[in-house]
């Protein structure tokens, strides 16, 4: 191997530090128009009215677009319920409904931001507002309103699982774990909030700038809109300011795109448009990680051996579909842990609600799932006076045994290996049994500051799969007479800050036997490339990858026919996989899977509340380290994203309403929150299906952290939290120090 | 108003209102684009530029506030011929970058450290870039970035 392996520089890294790479708000015209969105601002009414005179009296405003200016108004990623913008004269049902305070109501357009924005506020609407539907409970009653038609009891989607016999099974168990866990909001809080400019091409197309996660689904989406065929419709990607997940769905796209065509259809304006979200809007405006309540019940042998596990599964999916259905799909998969039972019943539910759209997120239900596994998992190992690693050998699942789908896991397991990793390189022991309330020589005043380890594993599907046949294309030209001179490759994967672009560059090099240098990218542009697939689920390094790598060796025998330029396109086609049986849940749900354990190191102060981590130990099984710094990265800043999501991100809505809409209030680790040693352990465990042997990887250092955590707190003061962010409040509570009344 | 300052080593004048932010100055009047925007509201430090020798938000400034100032933005962090300082390529080199919107205020909030500082420890470098907020990375890479570059330049500066 010449490249794949090395830490090359990333090819995007010259122009982010210099200040020269062009983020989507970076890009200036001289004569562009300028965008404001009226959001609604409350959670659920309906519109009676909406006056826009004043706004488009206001010198500079050009235009104001509402409801009835969408072509089809409607859209989403994996249901299209939701409108474009709400209010009258929309040619959808339900189209004048407003189901959470980020639902777009008008555009203003006008010759700068300050007088869009002023002209906004100018916007006149008449809500007739309707009972707010915020809490699960609530939801799912026969009392609420029902959000969506054909959608009873607010249940967007339910997926269930069953194997065996579990009630029956759980009588027979001696050993029951029981909780209830509750996993909150998180927000992504990536550093550069949404921006677009959009504009008519020279070819007619309605051309959008933006940063995404997946150009080609962009486009669809637009095209959609706007009643366009797909090719009237340009998506290309400038720098991209973080993603997480939170760029998955339409933010400023579509409104973008219909600026353009209204202003032209009705003023033959071919003015560019511009806009650019602040970070409120931000906030407002994209998805959250999905809150859950789940239930757990596993039934266990007195030796260890698990036999039976009853959970429920309820996510708060808020206002619209986004992800939810496969958010849920996952959760359901991962949630016993990546642990062999024999007996498994689970039912999964996703509940439409008028707080913020909840939707994908770095681990994509795996990390609410998990988190509760792995604290069944330590409460068992306290429970049976257990080591928690030798419990989690006991039980881990191994490529003979089968998952709560009935099937086994393909791909290669190397959950064993990797807990034996974690554990070895952190030199793990634990102090065994009862701590807290149910050791009897438990302290009754802890000292101040009171050290604690703990230890979680996790394991994620790679790709979305569950029957969808994921794909993944790329295009190789080579250039040159005698030698390969340049290397033109052609990917539509979106560079959200993981090195994408530098490792499908990697992978073509080494193919090619030429140095990184000579690959020139032309990326993320559907006017050029076709369908890479989303930068999300782990996916890109692999199934992009591997159609890089057929696409290189394509090209490269033609080289060798003498074929000038030397070009060759492949579309990779992943392995088949099924959707769930809607009675037991039996399917072949994934074709790969990653590996990761944690252990984690902390001390807890127990006059403040607050928790330091001293050391983490982290080992992932990544297939091939393509570019292992580039892994490092993804693994330390996993870790601190997983560390605000433990003990800082406290994000609130009361009554649909977001009470924490700025990064003061809401608050992401900085410098000196995160942990303070990390040892990301990379272990190589090729997998069969990923290009030389690399599996994804940029969501599983994420999953295992709160739990380990979270057991690292109970090892310090015997305390089990089952909800979270572990804030210093909380902690004060737990240890009963502060009493008063929750918000 | 006329507004005069040194702008990355080169003295301007620029007629801009006066109840505009240093960042709006820099963004939308004189099209450097390399100072980020992440809140506006000093919060995340993105758009962090030094001011006589100091970091500052630019959000936080107004633009009349830097008359007859020094002040050097992303743009004026890189060698003559636009190659990168010594600092920006330990970025590089030691990994640093990843979606890169918080790397200027960072590259800036470096700079400004090894400029009263040339020797500092690694809690000092912590200190520096606290008021920085970087959503990618877990910070360790960006301060091995800044640790080698002071480490480098003293031994560049003793030999």
């Amino acid at each position: 191997m010449n490249v794949i392996g090395k830490s090359v520089k990333r090819v995007d890294a010259l122009a982010k530090v210099t200040g020269q790479a062009l983020y989507p708000g970076d890009r200036n015209y001289g004569n562009e128009l300028w965008l404001k969105i009226l959001f609604a601002g409350r959670p659920h009414a309906r519109i009676v009215r909406i006056d826009t005179s004043r706004a488009e009296s206001l010198s500079g405003v050009v235009g104001v677009l509402t409801a009835k200016d969408v072509p089809v108004n409607q859209h989403g990623l994996q249901v299209p319920d939701q409108p474009v913008l709400c209010g009258p004269g929309s040619n959808k049902r339900g189209g004048d409904i407003v189901r959470f305070v980020g639902d777009q109501v008008a555009i203003v357009i006008a010759e700068t931001e300050k007088i869009a924005a002023k002209a906004r506020d100018l916007i006149r609407v008449e809500y007739e507002d309707l009972p707010v539907v915020y809490t699960l409970d609530y939801a799912i009653s026969h009392k609420a309103p029902q959000l969506h038609p054909n959608v009873p009891k607010n249940i967007a989607a339910y997926q269930r699982i069953r194997k065996g016999d579990a009630d029956e099974a759980m009588e027979r168990c001696n050993v029951v774990i029981e909780g209830v866990y509750h996993t909150p909001f998180q927000e992504h809080a990536y550093l550069q909030p949404e921006a677009g400019t959009a504009y008519m091409d020279d070819e007619g197309r309605i051309t959008v700038h933006c940063a995404g996660q997946w150009t080609w689904e962009d486009q669809q989406q637009i095209a959609e809109a706007l009643d366009l065929p797909t090719d009237k419709v340009r998506v290309i990607y400038d720098a991209i300011g973080g993603a997480f997940g939170g760029r998955e769905d339409i933010s400023i796209q579509i409104a973008l795109a219909l600026a353009v065509l209204r202003m032209y259809q009705q003023h033959g304006n071919r003015r560019p448009m511009k806009i650019i979200w602040n970070r409120e809007e931000s906030i407002l405006g994209h998805c959250k990680r999905h809150p859950m309540t789940i239930n757990a019940k596993w039934g266990v042998k007195s030796d260890g051996t698990l036999m039976a596990a009853i959970i429920e599964i309820f996510a708060d999916a808020g206002a619209y579909m986004f992800t939810s259905n496969k958010v849920l799909g996952n959760a359901v998969v991962t949630c016993t842990g990546p642990y062999d039972f024999p007996d498994v019943k689970i039912d999964g539910y996703a509940v439409y609600t008028n707080n913020l759209v909840s939707g994908a997120f770095r681990g994509f239900g795996a990390p609410q799932a998990q988190f509760v596994a792995e604290m069944q998992m330590n409460k068992l190992a306290e429970k049976l006076g257990k080591d928690p690693v030798e419990l989690r050998l006991k039980n881990v699942v191994t490529e003979d045994k089968t998952l709560a789908v009935g099937t086994t896991i393909p791909g290669g397991v190397s959950m064993e290996q990797v807990i034996r990793e974690a554990a070895w390189r952190s030199n793990w022991r634990s102090r065994l049994g009862p701590r807290g309330e149910n050791d009897p020589d438990f302290p009754e005043e802890l000292p101040r500051l009171v050290n604690g380890r703990g230890f979680a594993a996790g394991f994620k599907n790679i790709g979305f799969s569950f029957g969808y046949q994921e794909e993944s294309w790329a295009e190789v030209e080579l250039r040159g007479q005698t030698e390969i001179e340049e290397v033109v490759l052609r990917i539509a994967g979106a560079d959200v800050g993981q090195g994408h672009h530098t490792v499908m560059s990697q992978i073509a090099a080494e193919v090619l036997g030429i140095e990184v240098e000579k690959v020139k990218l032309e990326a993320s542009d559907t006017a050029t490339t076709q369908s890479s697939g989303s930068a999300s689920a782990s996916r890109l390094t692999l199934m992009a990858g591997n159609a890089v790598k057929e696409a290189a060796e394509f090209a490269l025998r033609k080289w060798r026919r003498n074929d000038r330029p030397a070009t060759a396109e492949a579309t990779w086609l992943a392995p088949k996989t099924t959707p769930f049986d809607p009675q037991t849940g039996y399917c072949v749900p994934n074709f790969v899977y990653g590996y990761v354990a944690e252990s984690v190191e902390l001390t807890v102060d127990t006059e403040t509340g607050l928790i330091t981590v001293n050391r983490v130990v982290c080992a992932d099984d990544v297939g091939r380290a393509v570019n292992p710094d580039q892994i490092v990265g993804q693994i330390e800043g996993a870790i601190a994203q997983a560390h605000g999501y433990a003990v800082l991100e406290n994000f609130l809505m009361y009554k649909g309403r977001v009470l924490t809409p700025s990064l003061s209030t809401y608050l992401i680790p900085g410098v000196y929150d995160v942990p303070k040693r990390i040892d990301p352990i990379i272990v190589e465990n090729p997998t069969p299906h990923g290009p030389f042997g690399a599996r994804g990887m940029g969501e599983m250092p994420f999953i295992p952290y709160t739990p380990a955590l979270a057991a690292a707190v109970f090892d310090a003061i015997g305390i089990w939290f089952d909800e979270f962010p572990l804030t210093p409040e909380r902690i004060l509570r737990g240890l009963g120090k502060v009493r008063s009344r929750l918000v | 108003m006329l507004i005069n300052f040194t702008l990355n080593h080169k003295s301007v004048t620029i007629d801009a209102p006066p109840d505009i932010t240093l960042l709006t100055l820099l963004r939308d009047y004189l099209g450097l684009t390399g100072t980020k925007e992440g809140c506006a509201i000093g919060e995340c430090g993105a758009c962090a530029v030094m001011l006589d020798g100091r970091l500052v938000n630019s959000c936080l400034t107004l633009a009349p506030q830097v008359s007859g100032r020094e002040l050097v933005t992303i743009e004026g962090i890189s060698q003559p011929d636009g190659r990168p300082n010594d600092l920006q390529e330990n970025f590089i080199e030691y990994g640093a970058v990843q979606c890169g919107y918080c790397i200027p205020g960072m590259v800036l909030a470096g700079e400004a450290l090894l400029k009263r500082n040339p020797n500092p420890t690694r809690q000092q470098i912590r200190r520096a870039i606290s008021g920085n907020l970087c959503r990618c990375t877990g910070y360790q890479q960006i301060v091995d970035a800044i640790e080698a570059t002071a480490k480098d330049r003293t031994a560049h500066a003793k030999s």
